[in-house]
C-alpha cells in the first residue's frame, strides 16, 4: 500500500507538465495581448524596412534618396516620372514615385527607406547608451551602495547625482546641449541617452536592494562566488524584466525626441534623413504637398505606437504580481 | 456615490466651461472685415521679436523695423534711392583740406617749404593758369599757426589667452604751420594737383618721430605705425551743413534741435554705451551746433559713403543725458559694480521708446507683441492707420494660417506661399528686387580654388536659372556680381556664367583634373573632393546645398554636405577660415562701398573677406570708390569693380531674392488732393523693392468692392 | 521634524549649487559666442567686439564669471546679454504667460486622468479598458506639433476663430468679459494639445495604481464585507491608490519650463520655454542660466515638497 501511495504520487508528479521557464511563460502571456503581438509584427516590419533601406540607399543604390530632380517637385504619390524632363539615368524605380516628391524633387520614398534606419538606430542607440549606464549606477549603488567612500557612502554619492540630473528639465537640457554642440547625429544619440538613464537607475537599483536580501544571492554570497558571477548571472538577469520594458518605451521616447528637437531645427541635420526632420521640412508645404507632412507623420506615429504597444504588453507578462489574474 | 459622481462631474464640467469661451471670441470675419476700429489697425506678424528700441544700439531687422517707425533721421531715401531730407531740410557737402609745412623740406625749386613759401605758390600757380582745375572750387587759402595736442588713443593688445583687449596710451603731437583750403565741394584729387609745385617726395618721408612724445620707449614702437594717420602730411577734411527742420517734436512734446544731433553722435561714440554704429561715424572729426537749426559735421577723411549715416533715428537728449540716467540708476537702486558699467544700453529707454517719427510707441510684451500709436503731432502727412501692432509668431505656417485668416496683415512670405497668393483673387501680391544676394563662397586659400578656371567651372556647373525657376518660384533674379541689382552701381552689361557643365569638365580638365575609374575627378592622386557647409535653419540654403551637390557630381567633383548651427558655423568655421566652401548670402546696403567684404586687408580672423579674396586691382578700386564724392565718376569705378570681381569669380554669385510682400487687396494708397479729395491708388513697390515707403498713406478698406480695379 | 527639515533644506542647497556649476560649465564650455558679440556684423569692429566681451565678462577666467554671475543673481542685477535688461523681472514676466497654461492643462490632466484610470481599471480587459489603453497609447505616440498643427488648422477651418496667441488683437475697447473669455479661449487649444500626454501617461498610471490596491488585504476584507462595490472602490481603495500621487505634485513644477518649449512656439505663446529657446539660440548665458537655476529650484522644492506632504498623508512615514 505504502508502496503503492509511493508510486502513485510519483506518477502524479511526472504527469504533471513540465514548469514553464518564465520567459515561455510570458511569451504565453504576451501572444494573448493582440495589440501588443501587431505591435511586435509592425517592428518586425520596420526593423527590416531599416535593413533594406540602408541596403537598398546606400549600398545597392536602387532607390536613390539624393537625386535632385527639380521639375518633378512637389509629385504626389504613385505619379510616374516626366520622362521628357528628366534623364533616364536619375529615373526612381519603375517610373513611379511610390509616395510622391519633395520641394527638390527627392524620391519621398527613397528618404523615408533612407530614414527608418537612422531613426531606428537613433533610438537604440540612445537607449543603449542610456540603459547601459542605468544598469551600471543603478547596480552600483544597489549592490555596494554600503561602501564608503570617505564621508559619503556609493549609495548616496550616485543617487545624489542622479537627483541633479532629475533636476534639469529634460528636453530643455537636451535642446541646450544640442543647441551648443555640433549636430551631429552621434551627439544626438549621446545627449538622448545620457539624459534619459535616470529611471533606469533608479529602479535597477531598487530591484538590487530587493535581490540582495533573495536568498539565492545570499547563498551565492555565503558560498563564496565572485561578486562579478552573482552580478551578472544571477542578479542582472532578474532585474532585466524591468528594464526591457522601459527600453522598448524609451526607444519610443527617443524617436519621439528626435522629431520634436527637428522641429525645432537641432535635429539630425542634411544629409541624413530621419522621419522628424522629413516631418520637420514638410510642415512648411502642408498646403502644397500634404504627403510630405502627413506621410512621416503618420509613419512616426504607427512605429512610436508599436513600440509603446509592445512596451505595454511586456510590462503585463513580464509582471509577476499581475500574472494569473 | 458622491466622490464617483465629483470624479466623473469635474472634467465635464471643466471642459464645458472652457469650451464656452468659444462663443465669446470674434470669429474671423469679425476680425478682418466690418469692424472699424480693426480697419483702423495695421498688425505685421514676424518670427522674431525685437531686442532693443533704440537706433543707436538695435543690430537686428526686428528692431530697426520698429525703430523706424518711432524715430526719424536727419536724411532719408527716396522713392529712387537718392538721399532725402527728413530731420534735416537740406544739406551741402564741402571741404577743409590741410598741408603741414615742412620748413626743412627742399622744394622742386630748391626754396625750402615754410608755410609762407606754400601760400605763396599756390597763389603763384593760381596766377599762372597751372592750377585751373582749382578755379571753380578752391575759395581760400590761409596759414594755420603750429600748435601742440594731446590724444588718447586705444590699442588692440592680445591679452594671455590670445583674444585681443584693449589698452590706452596717451600721445603728444606737436603739429608744423599748416595750410588751410577751402573748398565748396569735395576734391579727392586736391593734392595730387598740387604734386607738380611739391614734388612727389613731399608726401613721403616725414620726420614724425621729430614731432610725437610718447610716454615709455615700449609705447612708442607700438604707436609708431600710427603716426600717419595721427598726423597727415596731407588731410582732407569733408563737411556737411545740415540745416534742421524747425517745429519739429518729440512724442513727449519737446521741441528737437540741434542738440539733439550732437547729442546722438556723441551716445554713439561713447565707449560705455558699446554701440554698434560706432565705425559708421568714427570718420567724423567734430560735430558743431552753429545755431539750434544748423550743425556742422566735420569728417577727418575722405569716406563718401559716410553721409548714408545720418538716415539714422536721432535720439532725443532730454530724455537720455547723464543727469537721467544718473537718476535711473538711483531710481533703481542699483550697486556700485553696476553703476560702473551702466549705460544707454541698460537704460529703460530701450523698451519705451519716444522719437520724433510717424508712430508713438505705446506697450511692448516681450515675444507677444509691440504696440505703435500714429503721431498725431507728425511734421509730415499723418499715417492713416491710428494703430500699429507688431506680432511675434515665431512659425510660418502658423503664419500663414493667421494671415489667411486675416488676423495679421502681412508677413515674410515665403515663395512657395506667393505662388498660391498669386491665383488669389482677394490679395495683392508684390516682387521687386531685394538686397540681399545669395552665393557659394570659395575658401580661396585653398589650393583647390586657388585657381580662378576651378571657380568659374564650379559655378558653370550650377544651374541658377532652374534654381530661381524651381526652388524661388520665379521670386528671384540671376546675379554676377556683388551689388544690388536696381543700385546704379551694378553693372548690367556683364554677362552671367552660362550653364555649361560640359565647359566645366573641360576647364577642369585644363587645370589638371582627370575623371578616375569611379568617375570621380583627381588629380596627382588626390580626389577633387571637399566640404559644403551652411547654417542650419534656412530650407533655402540646405537645399541650394543640396542641388550643388548634385550638380557637382555629374562633373565628378565630389561635396559632402554640412548644416551647422548659426554661432557654431560663425565661430568654427568663418571666423577662422577653416572652411571649403559655403552657401551663405549677403545683405547689402545701397553705398558702393565693398571694403569690408572684398578688400584684401579684411582676410584676416574674425574678418568679412572670409574667403581671403585678394587682388590688388579690386583693392585698388576698392579704395577710390569709397573716397570719390563724384556720383557719376564713383558708378565708373563701381562698374569697373563688379566687372573685376565677376571675372576673379570669389564667389559664385546665384540670385538675389526678391522682395516679395502679399497684402489683402483692401489695402490701398491714399492720395489727398489739395482740395481735400481723396483718391485711391495700387500700391506700389518703389526702386528700393518696399512697398512700405508710402505706409503712412496706406488704408484698408471696408469691402472688396470698394477697392477700385487697378 | 526640524532637524529633518533643516538637514533637507541644507542638502538641497549643495545640490543647487552643484547643478549651477554644471550648468555654467556645460554652458560656457560649448562653442559659440553670444550673438552680441557676432562678428559677423559688418557694423562691428574687433575695437568693438573687444569692448563688448570685456562688459560681459566673457574675457575673465571661468570661476570669476561664475562668481559675478552668483553675485548678479543675488542682488537682482543680473541683465541678459541680448538686450541689457534685468533678468528676474523677464523671467518673472514669461513665468507669469506659462502659468495660466500650465494650470489649464494641470487641471485637464489630472481631471480626465482618474475616472477614465479608475473606471480602466475596475472593468479591467474590458472593451473600455482596451480601448482607453489603445487611445491612450495613441496619443503619447503622435508628434506633439503633428498633433497640434493638424487641431490648428481643424478650428481654424470648422470654427473659423483665431487660436494662435494669447489673445484677439484689436479687442482692447471691449467689455472686459469678452477679453476675459478671449484669452480664455486662446488657453484651451494649447493647453489641450500639451495636456493630452499627460493625460495618456497620468491614466495609465492611476489605472496600475489601482489594480495594485485592488488585490490589496483590506479591500477584499471590504468586499467580503458586502459593501457596495463602488464604496469598495472609491472609499477603501481609492484612498489607498492616489498615496503616490502626492508624490507626483512636487515633481508637476519643473514641467513648466521644459515641456512647454514645442507648444510655445506652435502657438506663439510668450512663455518661459520660449524664452529660454530664443536664449540659447542668442547664446544669451545669464538668461539661459538663470532659467535653468530656476527650474533646479522648483524640482527641489517640489520634492521637498512632496516628501513633507508624503509624511504627513502615510502615517507610516516618519520624518527623520
Amino acid at each position: 500500500m505504502a508502496e503503492l501511495i509511493h508510486t502513485a504520487t510519483f506518477t502524479a508528479e511526472t504527469e504533471q507538465p513540465k514548469p514553464e521557464t518564465p520567459l515561455r511563460e510570458a511569451w504565453r502571456i504576451f501572444q494573448k495581448d493582440r495589440l501588443a503581438l501587431s505591435g511586435l509584427v509592425v517592428l518586425g516590419l520596420l526593423v527590416a524596412m531599416a535593413v533594406a533601406g540602408k541596403v537598398l540607399t546606400e549600398w545597392i543604390i536602387i532607390f536613390d534618396p539624393a537625386t535632385v530632380r527639380l521639375p518633378d517637385k512637389f509629385l504626389p504619390p504613385f505619379s510616374a516620372v516626366s520622362a521628357d524632363l528628366i534623364p533616364a539615368l536619375n529615373h526612381p524605380l519603375f517610373g513611379i514615385y511610390l509616395l510622391g516628391t519633395d520641394e527638390l524633387g527627392r524620391d519621398v520614398f527613397a528618404r523615408m527607406l533612407q530614414g527608418s534606419f537612422v531613426s531606428l538606430s537613433i533610438g537604440f542607440i540612445a537607449v543603449g547608451i542610456s540603459v547601459t549606464i542605468g544598469i551600471i549606477l543603478g547596480g552600483l549603488s544597489g549592490f555596494y551602495g554600503s561602501v564608503k567612500l570617505g564621508f559619503i557612502s556609493v549609495d548616496t554619492l550616485i543617487m545624489r547625482f542622479t537627483d541633479i540630473m532629475l533636476c534639469f528639465p529634460t528636453f530643455f537640457l537636451i535642446l541646450t546641449v544640442v543647441a551648443l554642440l555640433p549636430p551631429s547625429i552621434y551627439n544626438i544619440m549621446i545627449v538622448i541617452g545620457l539624459t534619459s538613464w535616470m529611471a533606469t537607475a533608479r529602479f535597477v537599483r531598487a530591484e538590487f536592494l530587493a535581490l540582495r536580501e533573495q536568498d539565492f544571492v545570499v547563498a551565492a554570497l555565503a558560498l563564496g562566488l565572485p561578486e562579478s558571477r552573482i552580478i551578472f548571472r544571477h542578479m542582472v538577469p532578474n532585474a532585466i524584466a524591468p528594464v526591457l520594458v522601459s527600453a522598448t518605451i524609451g526607444v519610443a521616447g527617443a524617436i519621439l525626441t528626435e522629431s520634436g528637437l527637428s522641429f525645432l531645427g537641432f535635429g539630425v541635420q542634411p544629409p541624413d534623413a530621419t522621419w522628424g526632420n522629413i516631418l520637420a521640412n514638410g510642415r512648411g508645404f502642408i498646403f502644397d504637398a500634404p504627403w510630405l507632412f502627413f506621410i512621416p507623420g503618420v509613419a512616426i506615429f504607427v512605429v512610436v505606437l508599436a513600440f509603446n504597444l509592445v512596451g505595454e504588453g511586456l510590462r503585463e507578462a513580464l509582471n509577476p504580481r499581475l500574472r494569473n489574474r | 456615490m458622491n466622490l464617483k459622481r465629483a470624479l466623473i462631474l469635474t472634467p465635464l464640467v471643466l471642459i464645458a466651461f472652457l469650451l464656452q469661451s468659444y462663443f465669446w471670441v470674434p470669429s474671423y470675419e469679425k476680425q478682418s472685415v466690418g469692424n472699424p476700429a480693426r480697419l483702423q489697425t495695421y498688425i505685421e506678424g514676424s518670427i522674431a521679436d525685437a531686442k532693443i528700441l533704440n537706433p543707436i544700439l538695435n543690430a537686428d531687422g526686428a528692431s530697426s523695423h520698429i525703430v523706424d517707425f518711432v524715430f526719424d533721421g536727419l536724411l532719408d531715401m527716396d522713392e529712387n534711392l537718392n538721399l532725402r531730407g527728413r530731420l534735416a531740410t537740406d544739406w551741402t557737402i564741402t571741404e577743409k583740406a590741410y598741408l603741414l609745412a615742412r620748413p626743412q623740406f627742399a622744394l622742386p625749386d630748391s626754396s625750402l617749404a615754410t608755410g609762407t613759401r606754400l601760400i605763396e605758390l599756390v597763389s603763384l600757380a593760381r596766377a599762372d593758369g597751372r592750377l585751373s582745375a582749382l578755379d571753380s572750387m578752391l575759395l581760400s587759402t590761409r596759414l594755420l599757426p603750429a600748435g601742440e595736442k594731446t590724444e588718447t588713443i586705444t590699442l588692440l593688445e592680445p591679452d594671455e589667452q590670445g583674444r585681443p583687449k584693449p589698452t590706452a596710451i596717451e600721445v603728444t603731437i606737436r603739429i608744423p604751420q599748416r595750410i588751410e583750403f577751402t573748398l565748396n565741394t569735395v576734391d579727392q584729387d586736391l593734392f595730387k594737383r598740387l604734386t607738380p609745385l611739391l614734388g612727389r617726395a613731399y608726401f613721403q618721408d616725414f620726420p614724425y618721430t621729430d614731432h610725437f612724445v610718447v610716454a615709455g620707449p615700449d609705447s612708442l614702437e607700438k604707436v609708431q605705425p600710427q603716426f600717419p594717420a595721427l598726423l597727415p602730411v596731407a588731410e582732407h577734411n569733408p563737411i556737411i551743413l545740415f540745416h534742421l527742420r524747425p517745429d519739429v517734436r518729440f512724442h513727449d512734446g519737446h521741441p528737437f534741435d540741434a542738440g539733439d544731433v550732437k547729442f546722438t553722435y556723441e551716445a554713439i561714440m561713447n565707449p560705455r554705451n558699446i554701440s554698434p554704429r560706432t565705425s559708421d561715424y568714427e570718420p567724423i572729426k567734430s560735430v558743431e551746433i552753429l545755431d539750434p537749426y544748423t550743425v556742422q559735421v566735420t569728417y577727418k577723411r575722405l569716406y563718401s559713403p559716410a553721409i548714408n549715416a545720418w538716415t539714422m533715428g536721432i535720439l532725443p537728449e532730454h530724455l537720455l543725458n547723464a543727469q537721467v540716467l544718473e537718476e535711473e540708476m538711483n531710481a533703481r537702486g542699483l550697486s556700485d559694480a553696476t553703476r560702473a558699467n551702466f549705460g544707454m544700453r541698460d537704460s529703460d529707454f530701450n523698451r519705451h521708446p519716444i522719437g520724433a517719427g510717424p508712430f508713438r510707441f505705446v506697450e511692448w510684451q516681450g515675444d507677444e507683441f509691440i504696440h505703435l500709436n500714429r503721431n498725431e503731432d507728425y511734421w509730415e502727412r499723418i499715417p492713416e492707420y491710428e494703430n500699429y501692432y507688431f506680432r511675434v509668431i515665431p512659425e510660418l505656417l502658423t503664419q500663414e494660417i493667421e494671415f489667411k485668416s486675416g488676423a495679421i496683415d502681412s508677413y515674410g512670405v515665403q515663395p512657395h506661399q506667393v505662388a498660391r497668393y498669386k491665383q488669389d483673387t482677394s490679395y495683392q501680391s508684390f516682387s521687386s528686387s531685394g538686397f540681399g544676394y545669395s552665393y557659394i563662397g570659395y575658401n580661396n586659400r585653398n589650393p583647390l580654388f586657388s585657381d580662378k578656371r576651378v571657380r568659374r567651372a564650379l559655378g558653370m556647373a550650377i544651374n541658377v536659372d532652374e534654381i530661381i525657376t524651381y526652388l524661388l518660384y520665379g521670386e528671384g533674379e540671376q546675379i554676377t556680381g556683388p551689388y544690388p541689382r536696381q543700385t546704379e552701381w551694378y553693372d548690367s552689361a556683364i554677362k552671367p556664367l552660362s550653364y555649361d557643365p560640359d565647359g566645366a569638365q573641360r576647364l577642369l580638365k585644363e587645370v589638371g583634373w582627370q575623371r578616375n575609374n569611379d568617375g570621380w575627378l583627381e588629380k596627382d592622386g588626390q580626389l577633387f573632393e571637399f566640404n559644403l557647409t551652411t547654417n542650419n535653419g534656412n530650407l533655402i540654403r540646405s537645399n541650394i546645398m543640396t542641388i550643388a551637390q548634385d550638380a557637382w557630381k555629374k562633373i565628378g567633383v565630389r561635396c559632402n554636405t554640412q548644416v551647422f548651427e548659426w554661432a557654431v558655423f560663425l565661430k568654427d568655421f568663418i571666423n577662422t577660415g577653416s572652411f571649403d566652401a559655403v552657401v551663405l548670402g549677403w545683405s547689402m546696403g545701397i553705398d558702393p562701398d565693398l571694403y569690408q567684404i572684398f578688400h584684401s586687408s579684411q582676410a584676416g580672423p574674425q574678418q568679412l573677406n572670409f574667403v581671403g579674396y585678394t587682388s590688388p586691382e579690386a583693392d585698388d578700386l576698392i579704395v577710390r570708390i569709397r573716397e570719390e564724392y563724384d556720383h557719376d565718376r564713383q558708378r565708373a569705378l563701381a562698374h569697373r569693380l563688379h566687372r573685376v570681381i565677376a571675372e576673379d569669380q570669389p564667389y559664385t554669385f546665384l540670385y538675389v531674392g526678391l522682395a516679395t510682400r502679399v497684402l489683402d487687396k483692401k489695402i490701398v494708397l491714399v492720395e489727398k488732393e489739395p482740395d481735400g479729395d481723396e483718391r485711391y491708388e495700387k500700391i506700389y513697390p518703389t526702386k528700393s523693392g518696399s512697398i512700405s515707403f508710402y505706409f503712412n498713406k496706406w488704408r484698408k478698406l471696408d469691402r472688396l468692392e470698394l477697392t477700385p480695379d487697378f | 521634524m526640524w532637524t529633518f527639515l533643516f538637514r533637507a533644506i541644507l542638502q538641497r542647497l549643495v545640490l543647487l549649487v552643484l547643478i549651477s556649476m554644471i550648468a555654467f560649465s556645460i554652458v560656457h564650455l560649448a562653442p559659440g559666442e553670444p550673438s552680441e558679440v557676432d562678428p559677423n556684423n559688418p557694423r562691428m569692429k574687433p575695437e568693438d567686439i573687444a569692448r563688448i566681451r570685456a562688459a560681459f565678462h566673457l574675457d575673465e577666467p571661468l570661476y570669476l564669471q561664475y562668481t559675478y554671475w552668483l553675485r548678479d543673481l543675488a542682488t537682482g542685477e543680473l541683465k541678459s546679454f541680448k538686450d541689457s535688461q534685468p533678468v528676474l523681472p523677464k523671467i518673472w514676466q514669461r513665468f507669469l504667460n506659462s502659468l495660466p497654461l500650465f494650470i489649464c492643462a494641470t487641471l485637464i490632466v489630472w481631471s480626465l486622468s482618474f475616472p477614465t484610470g479608475i473606471q480602466a481599471a475596475i472593468q479591467r480587459g474590458s472593451p473600455f479598458d482596451r480601448t482607453t489603453t489603445f487611445v491612450a497609447y495613441a496619443l503619447i505616440s503622435i508628434p506633439g506639433f503633428f498633433l497640434s498643427y493638424l487641431a490648428i488648422q481643424w478650428v481654424v477651418d470648422v470654427f473659423n476663430v483665431p487660436v494662435i496667441g494669447m489673445r484677439t488683437f484689436g479687442m482692447e475697447n471691449a467689455q472686459p468679459v469678452f477679453r476675459w473669455m478671449d484669452r480664455l479661449w486662446h488657453l484651451v487649444v494649447p493647453s489641450l494639445m500639451s495636456a493630452i500626454a499627460g493625460i495618456a501617461i497620468l491614466s495609465r498610471y492611476v489605472r496600475s495604481q489601482m489594480l495594485e490596491v485592488v488585490r490589496q488585504d483590506y479591500v477584499r476584507t471590504a468586499r467580503a464585507k458586502g459593501l457596495p462595490e463602488d464604496a469598495v472602490i472609491y472609499r477603501h481603495a481609492l484612498r489607498n491608490a492616489l498615496l503616490p500621487f502626492v508624490t507626483m505634485f512636487g515633481f508637476l513644477l519643473p514641467g513648466l519650463i521644459g515641456g512647454s518649449v514645442i507648444f510655445e512656439q506652435i502657438f506663439a505663446w510668450p512663455g518661459l520655454g520660449r524664452l529660454g529657446y530664443e536664449a540659447i539660440l542668442a547664446r544669451d548665458f545669464p538668461v539661459i542660466l538663470t532659467i535653468n537655476f530656476v527650474a533646479a529650484t522648483l524640482t527641489l522644492v517640489g520634492t521637498l515638497f512632496s516628501d513633507i506632504l508624503y509624511a504627513v498623508v502615510d502615517p507610516r512615514i516618519r520624518l527623520q
